[in-house]
């Protein structure tokens, strides 16, 4: 496990090296609305932007305000120093307002050889659906005509089988996670996902393969509460780890960055765009879409009943709105369902903020009796 | 919920409606004297805001945006007695299209909450505390918390829908009021704008557009009328013209359009553009610029600045804000909610209302900058045009801490702007709506130092 967390901290691990090393192309992207298939399919290896719990944020501060969101922040702040230099271009996307300064600011800055705005409808319609499967053909002809690659829909469909097969093997982890007795922390399970977006889709899943087989039989005893982790985009390792150093397991998340990015394969006929378009758009469950607040609440209540938690933390980075308004509405219909709620406003990496967050994770678990 | 905070108060929107429903019956014109009566008789806060917006110079077309809004608020206050429906909606909604339906009147929820910050007594303070109490951010947008913190209460008004066209260009103003829905158990439609500016987005801005005009439809169960239609668009229209008159009027120098016009333009956008009231409001404040015009009246020795607002202004200071500028001849000659890039509606047919409604909507403030392309790229070009257009010489970005958008490349935006116009720019930080953020002598003190210091000192004095 030891290597699976140090490769997911890496920025730039050694598999990403490696494909760089070889000739291979990288594309980053940060919002879970963007079909990675795609780019496999253009044989482009397509990486997630994090930051890793990065607390620097001086170069970006030039560009963005203090009233942004420190992840975004912070993963400008490593696109602007050179950290992220390895990648070849990027994929933007409406995913919030935050996010929009934070390519715009990034294309404008470092001026990256590809770059591509992906627009993703707020709500899930006929019509919307429609414009999004228009878009992801808009993707993947940029993707075509930039690389002068082929990307038909034979290669579409393999990139989407790896992807599924990925997604279901991240699915059974999640069940060790879940289950009575977990096989695995969710500072773990977070490190896993992470990586599955950091580094090319095979050696990945070799990796994660013998992960599941080392620890089937596992069993990760005492902990005083089962929880889930829930809310805004959080990457930050340590502070699961710090979390469950308190006797809190994360058996379960419905964050951005872990458990919501799972999606199981749409019931739907058509194309490889049109399953795409059908798969991404209708399993986002995240606040930046509009009129679907029911899906989401059954994905989150559904998440904690499935991993029997005795409590729920919903966490948000500072300013970001879409996530603090939802979290209230969710608190809301989980505490009606019987979950206690701690809502929980963290500044994106600020180590110096832990002593206030353990304190309050602290008496929460007291609240609920672990 | 802490019901405590409840009882004490009544809810904004029926303080708002109940108090501003005085004002329609003043005479159309009223004397020095009238004036001060007026002021012994009403609210402190409502007497200061009066005050302050019928100074000679401004009376008339001040007097007649208030009568609108009075009747504005009234109409909303007593539509469900009328058979009406309340539709909620954000300000970068086109009131004209629910004013095309004969069940549906419209409220704008930033209307009421500036309307409750110029005229009640501690403002919003209490509704966006309570908003809070119910574990929303702090980093909200104060323009639509305060309002709907009132709603939350469950003492205000409930509208019967709430239409929100924010999605794509605001997260925060789309987010509070989808949950504001969600709480009170409200119906809603949205209308999302796609975040670019081709032609295929304005096609597929069409495509939305219609599917929520079918919405409202089923939801109020009238089918839209083609001849209600044109007669809404017609008014709509007039005013329009009206509109374009004063832009004329704002690129003069010195500019005859007193500060606070920039606002009523807008807040007359909000409430009754495609009604009577709308129409006179727009004429009257034409006229008092005329007169202005004819007569060289102006409130300072000489306009020593022209400033643009690249965002909003201050509304907390019952409007002496924008007085004080004026009589300093620090002149607003726009801001971006005051500078349209809509058209006419052409009327020939259902049709064509429909398409250029979609059209004038997609170019909404906010909703065509911050849901374009680039937010950094097209709120740049607005704001050069703008600025251009009408002399500025200045640029000033009031920036409130919830607009994300703005705030996340304003920095490289004004790069680009001086870059382009050589045009000094100043940023300033406060809560447009809660005084409790920052003084206001704290911006008197910016705005004076950034004016006498690098906008209008004279260039043989600098070093």
């Amino acid at each position: 496990m030891e290597d699976i967390k140090t490769l997911a901290e890496e920025i730039q691990n050694q598999y990403v090296k490696k494909w760089r090393d070889e000739g291979g192309k990288i594309l980053g992207f940060m919002c879970v609305a963007t079909p990675v298939e795609i780019i496999e399919a253009a044989g482009i290896l397509p990486y997630r932007i994090k930051a890793m719990g990065s607390p620097e944020k001086e170069l970006a501060d030039a560009y963005m305000s203090r009233f942004n969101c420190g992840f975004c922040r912070s993963c400008l702040q490593l696109g602007l120093d050179g950290t992220y230099d390895f990648l070849d271009g990027l994929i933007e996307t409406n995913g919030c307002d935050h996010l929009r300064g934070m390519f715009e600011n990034w294309e404008l800055a470092k001026k990256p050889a590809f770059f591509h705005y992906l627009r993703v409808p707020h709500f899930v319609r006929d019509d919307s659906l429609a414009a999004y499967e228009e878009e992801l053909g808009l993707l993947r002809d940029a993707l075509a005509e930039h690389y002068a690659v082929t990307i038909d829909d034979e290669a579409l469909n393999v990139a989407i089988a790896t992807s599924q097969d990925i997604m279901g093997m991240l699915r059974s982890m999640n069940g060790l996670r879940e289950r009575g007795e977990p096989a695995i922390t969710g500072a773990e399970a977070l490190a896993v996902v992470a990586l599955s977006s950091s580094m090319p889709a095979q050696p990945f899943k070799a990796l994660l393969e013998g992960f599941l087989k080392e620890r089937s039989e596992a069993k990760v005893g005492g902990f005083r509460a089962r929880l889930m982790l829930g809310g805004a985009a959080t990457d930050e390792l340590y502070f699961v780890e710090e979390i469950e150093s308190l006797g809190g397991m994360v058996v379960a998340d419905t964050l951005c960055y872990g458990s919501r990015a799972l999606w199981s394969p749409p019931d739907t006929d058509g194309g490889p765009l049109h399953q795409l378009a059908e798969g991404y758009l209708r399993n986002l469950n995240c606040p930046r879409m509009f009129k679907d607040y029911e899906q989401r609440r059954d994905f989150v209540l559904g998440t904690a009943a499935r991993a029997e938690v005795d409590g729920a933390v919903l966490i948000h980075n500072k300013f970001c709105d879409l996530h603090a308004v939802d979290n209230v509405a969710l608190r809301v219909d989980l505490e009606s369902e019987g979950v206690p709620v701690l809502l929980l406003e963290k500044d994106y990496g600020a180590r110096a903020d832990i002593g206030r967050i353990k304190t309050r994770i602290q008496a929460f678990l007291e609240r609920i009796g672990g | 919920m802490s019901t405590q905070l409840v009882h004490p108060y009544e809810g904004l929107f029926n303080r708002v409606a109940g108090i501003f429903s005085i004002i329609p019956s003043l005479p159309d014109r009223l004397s020095d004297e009238d004036i001060e009566g007026l002021a012994r008789l009403l609210p402190a806060e409502l007497s200061k805001t009066l005050k302050a917006v019928l100074e000679p110079g401004m009376r008339e077309g001040s007097l007649a945006f208030f009568k609108a809004v009075g009747i504005w608020a009234d109409k909303a206050a007593h539509a469900k007695e009328d058979g009406k429906k309340v539709v909620l909606m954000p300000f970068n909604f086109a009131p004209e299209i629910i004013y095309m339906f004969e069940k549906a009147v419209p409220v704008a929820t930033e209307m009421i909450t500036t309307l409750g910050t110029v005229a009640l007594d501690k403002q919003g303070d209490k509704y966006w505390d309570f908003a809070l109490s119910t574990g929303l951010p702090d980093t909200l947008c104060s323009a639509s918390a305060i309002e709907i913190g009132s709603l939350l209460t469950g003492i205000d008004f409930k509208p019967d829908l709430i239409l929100s066209a924010a999605p794509g260009s605001c997260d925060a103003n789309s987010k509070i009021h989808e949950f504001a829905a969600n709480y009170l158990g409200v119906p809603q439609i949205m209308l999302e704008k796609p975040a670019d500016t081709s032609r295929r987005a304005r096609e597929l801005y069409l495509t939305y557009f219609k599917a929520m005009l079918r919405e409202m439809e089923e939801f109020l169960g009238e089918e839209l009328d083609e001849d209600r239609m044109r007669e809404v668009m017609e008014k709509a229209n007039q005013a329009h013209d009206l509109y374009d008159e004063l832009w004329e009027y704002r690129k003069m120098v010195p500019s005859p359009v007193p500060n606070i016009f920039n606002g009523f333009i807008y807040g007359t956008k909000y409430t009754v553009w495609g009604q009577d009231e709308g129409i006179t409001v727009m004429q009257k404040m034409v006229d008092t610029c005329r007169r202005r015009v004819e007569t060289g009246d102006y409130p300072a020795p000489r306009e020593i600045a022209r400033t643009y607002w690249a965002y909003l202004f201050y509304y907390y200071d019952f409007m002496e804000f924008f007085n004080w500028m004026e009589k300093r001849g620090i002149a607003i000659v726009g801001d971006m909610p005051s500078t349209w890039f809509t058209k006419r509606i052409d009327t020939t047919s259902k049709e064509s209302m429909i398409r250029d409604l979609a059209s004038n909507s997609f170019d909404y403030f906010m909703t065509r900058q911050i849901g374009g392309k680039s937010i950094l790229l097209d709120w740049c070009d607005d704001i050069t045009w703008a600025c251009r257009e009408l002399s500025a010489n200045a640029l000033i970005y009031c920036g409130h801490h919830s607009c994300k958008q703005t705030w996340s490349v304003y920095s490289q935006m004004r790069n680009e702007f001086m870059k382009r116009t050589k045009i000094p720019t100043l940023l300033l930080q406060g809560d447009m709506w809660i005084k409790r953020m920052t003084p206001m002598s704290s911006l008197h003190q910016q705005i004076d130092e950034f004016i006498n210091n690098v906008v209008a000192r004279p260039k043989s004095s600098r070093k």
